[in-house]
């Protein structure tokens, strides 16, 4: 190697050091040791017994077997499914209805409408989680079955995330996905904030209608943002649980059709009763599989490379 | 093809007066330019004519149809504007298409008129490309196209040259107004390039701070200005201004003395005016060595400019610009005198700085 490439690894590691440590101990060691466990039979932490043993693809085809003929775990996995689908469109189109509706109001009205649509990410995630522990509450206190029986349309109160699946299902993506708006309509608002105002006001001018606007001029130049906050929610929604942990355990929402497979993992390693961290790890991996086979599906979709420019200049 | 009428038109944003009290009236297959400094409100006033802004007071007319409360897309303008706003995601052809497309016009139509208007402006070999592959010449073109393709009764032009660089600012202005000829189209140009507005407008009307000083011709406007302003805004090097003191029949400027013009005479003598402003322009101007009749002042410095070159000249402290032609040569600090043409000679009232003429009709 030249004096000059190792001049430039030098100046290199010196400016990634501090990201790649983090990689290294937050990302890439805990992988290895997930990836690991997952041949071990580890159980309640008894490191000393089982870390050492190795039982090969034991636990994946405990798994598998689970899978087939498990209820509780088709159910965590139709869950998953149902849970990821159903709130990343949520999440995606609505975001953007709320970034399109605010960039056509008054100014001041929008950023007052943008903020109340913040506050759920705002607040601190038991106090949300509270919020409509109580509001659909399966006694009388709860908010919901209150203004209903109040209003005559029930006589009794309905447990709501007991009715399986959908009702546990429908709290779930409710309670998910009105924190997920947020993050779509930020990205969304800002975006067609870097529209020219040239573009809608001369369309306007040619005849195009609010919804001409949005759908031939405004949505195709978001394309990027729009794929970017579907990459994005479909991750943070595969791994998400602490809201759901939180309704879980404290039992609103069925346990059974309430949890998706990363809280699963999470009860399944750290969680009451006897631990299995062998099996947590295994589907711990899968997840991660899933996660990195549809991150990449995205990124090739967003044509990511072809954003990479390279930098102009000699290096 | 429509003549344009503005009544009274006032809009305000807020507190702030956008627009006070214009009235215009535009005539069918005009080229008017819309001429101020920034800020001054021409560009809200093209949008107004335009439908964008509403305006607070005031009725426009096209013909003799009241478009105030129209809006903009029934209004049948085109718009061009400074950075073009053409759709970066959108060909060249379905850029021009895109205004037909949302009139509904069947497929083989949109393709024939496009297709004529691309020829117009000899862009029909860049349809297929995307805006961010021409070059800032062409995506003009490119605008232009679209706002005509709809066949608009006004073709609005804001600032459409600005982004251009000179050379190529030059050639697209001389084409610019030939088409508007050729289609004799009613066409509003906003601009804040003096020179520009006096290249191709048939008529123009200068703006400051929300109110049309004057209007009229090029000639009219950089010959005979109304205000001082006006005087100062057109022409490069600007008009020159002088404080002058009535004597008799004589003008006292500084330590000089000239006599007062005769078109100004009976004026003075009606209005028993004592103190003026002198305004005349770099090229109505000779500069003789030496003392003589005339202002007299010493070279401050020069500046060649090819065909002729700007000589500087300190009237006791005072500066002012005369153009000389390029053989004479002057050296710092000489003496001359600047004979000024009389019949060019503007005078302006020094508290209203509205020319005395004026002044003398209200």
């Amino acid at each position: 190697m030249n004096r000059m490439g190792r001049e430039k690894i030098k100046d290199l590691s010196f400016f990634l050091f501090p990201m790649i440590l983090m990689i290294l101990f937050f990302y890439i060691i805990p992988l290895v040791m997930t990836v690991y466990t997952s041949f071990t039979p580890l159980r309640n932490w008894n490191v000393e017994r089982y870390l050492f043993e190795f039982v090969g693809l034991y636990n994946y085809e405990r798994l598998l077997y689970m899978f087939q003929h498990d209820p509780t775990f088709k159910a965590v996995i139709l869950t998953t499914v149902v849970f990821l689908g159903i709130t990343l469109v949520i999440n995606v189109l609505g975001g953007l209805v709320l970034a399109l509706a605010t960039f056509f109001i008054n100014e001041r009205i929008a950023s007052g409408f943008r903020l109340l649509w913040l506050l759920p990410r705002m607040s601190p995630i038991a106090v949300y989680s509270l919020v409509w522990y109580y509001f659909f509450h399966g006694s009388e206190i709860g908010t919901l079955n209150s203004i209903l029986m109040k209003l005559g349309v029930i006589s009794q109160p309905i447990p709501w995330g007991q009715i399986i699946p959908w009702g546990a299902w429908s709290i779930l993506i409710f309670v998910n996905g009105l924190v997920g708006v947020s993050f779509g309509m930020i990205v969304f608002t800002s975006a067609l904030n870097q529209i020219p105002r040239e573009l809608i006001i001369a369309a306007r001018v040619d005849g195009a209608s609010t919804w001409d606007i949005s759908r031939k001029i405004l949505i195709p130049l978001m394309r990027w943002h729009i794929l970017y906050v579907l990459t994005w929610q479909f991750l943070s929604l595969l791994t998400t649980f602490h809201h759901i942990f939180l309704l879980v355990q404290w039992n609103l929402i069925n346990r059974d059709y309430g949890t998706t497979l990363a809280l699963y993992v999470f009860n399944t390693a750290f969680g009451r009763g006897e631990q299995d961290q062998g099996l947590a790890a295994a589907a711990a991996v899968i997840l991660s599989i899933v996660g990195i086979i549809g991150g990449y599906l995205t990124l090739k979709l967003l044509k990511f490379e072809k954003m990479m420019k390279k930098p102009r200049g000699d290096f | 093809m429509v003549e344009i009428t503005l009544k009274g038109i006032t809009k305000r944003f807020g507190n702030f007066l956008a627009l006070d009290n214009i009235n215009l009236k535009i005539n069918d297959r005009e080229f008017m330019a819309l001429l101020g400094p920034s800020g001054s409100g021409k560009s809200t006033l093209l949008y107004t004519i335009a439908g964008i802004y509403r305006p607070t007071r005031g009725r426009i007319y096209f013909d003799d149809r009241d478009v105030t409360d129209i809006p903009p897309k029934d209004r049948n303008v085109g718009l061009v504007f400074q950075n073009w706003a053409l759709y970066p995601h959108m060909t060249v052809f379905e850029n021009i298409a895109f205004p037909l497309e949302l009139r509904k016009v069947p497929r083989d139509e949109i393709e024939r008129k496009v297709r004529e208007v691309a020829k117009m402006l000899h862009i029909e070999n860049l349809l297929h490309r995307y805006p961010w592959q021409l070059s800032g010449g062409q995506q003009q073109r490119v605008a232009i196209a679209r706002a005509l393709v709809k066949e608009p009764d006004v073709l609005l032009l804001d600032e459409p040259l600005s982004n251009l660089d000179t050379l190529l600012r030059l050639e697209v202005r001389a084409e610019l107004k030939r088409l508007q000829k050729e289609l004799g189209i009613t066409a509003v140009y906003v601009t804040h390039d003096q020179a520009e507005a006096l290249a191709m407008a048939d008529r123009i009307a200068v703006i400051k701070e929300g109110k049309i000083l004057q209007v009229g011709t090029p000639n009219e406007v950089y010959y005979k200005p109304k205000y001082k302003f006006v005087g100062w805004f057109l022409g490069n090097p600007p008009m020159n201004f002088v404080e002058a003191e009535v004597e008799g029949d004589y003008l006292r400027v500084y330590s000089s003395r000239i006599p007062v013009p005769s078109h100004y005479r009976e004026i003075i003598e009606k209005l028993g005016i004592k103190e003026v402003i002198l305004g005349f322009r770099p090229h109505d101007a000779q500069i003789v060595k030496g003392v003589g009749d005339g202002l007299l002042g010493e070279v401050y410095s020069f500046e060649p400019l090819g065909r002729e070159q700007i000589v500087t000249i300190s009237l006791d402290g005072v500066f002012i610009k005369v153009f000389a032609p390029e053989e004479e040569s002057f050296t710092f600090g000489e003496k001359v005198t600047v004979e000024i043409r009389e019949d060019r000679i503007i005078l302006f009232d020094k508290e209203k700085e509205v020319a005395l003429e004026y002044l003398y009709k209200d």
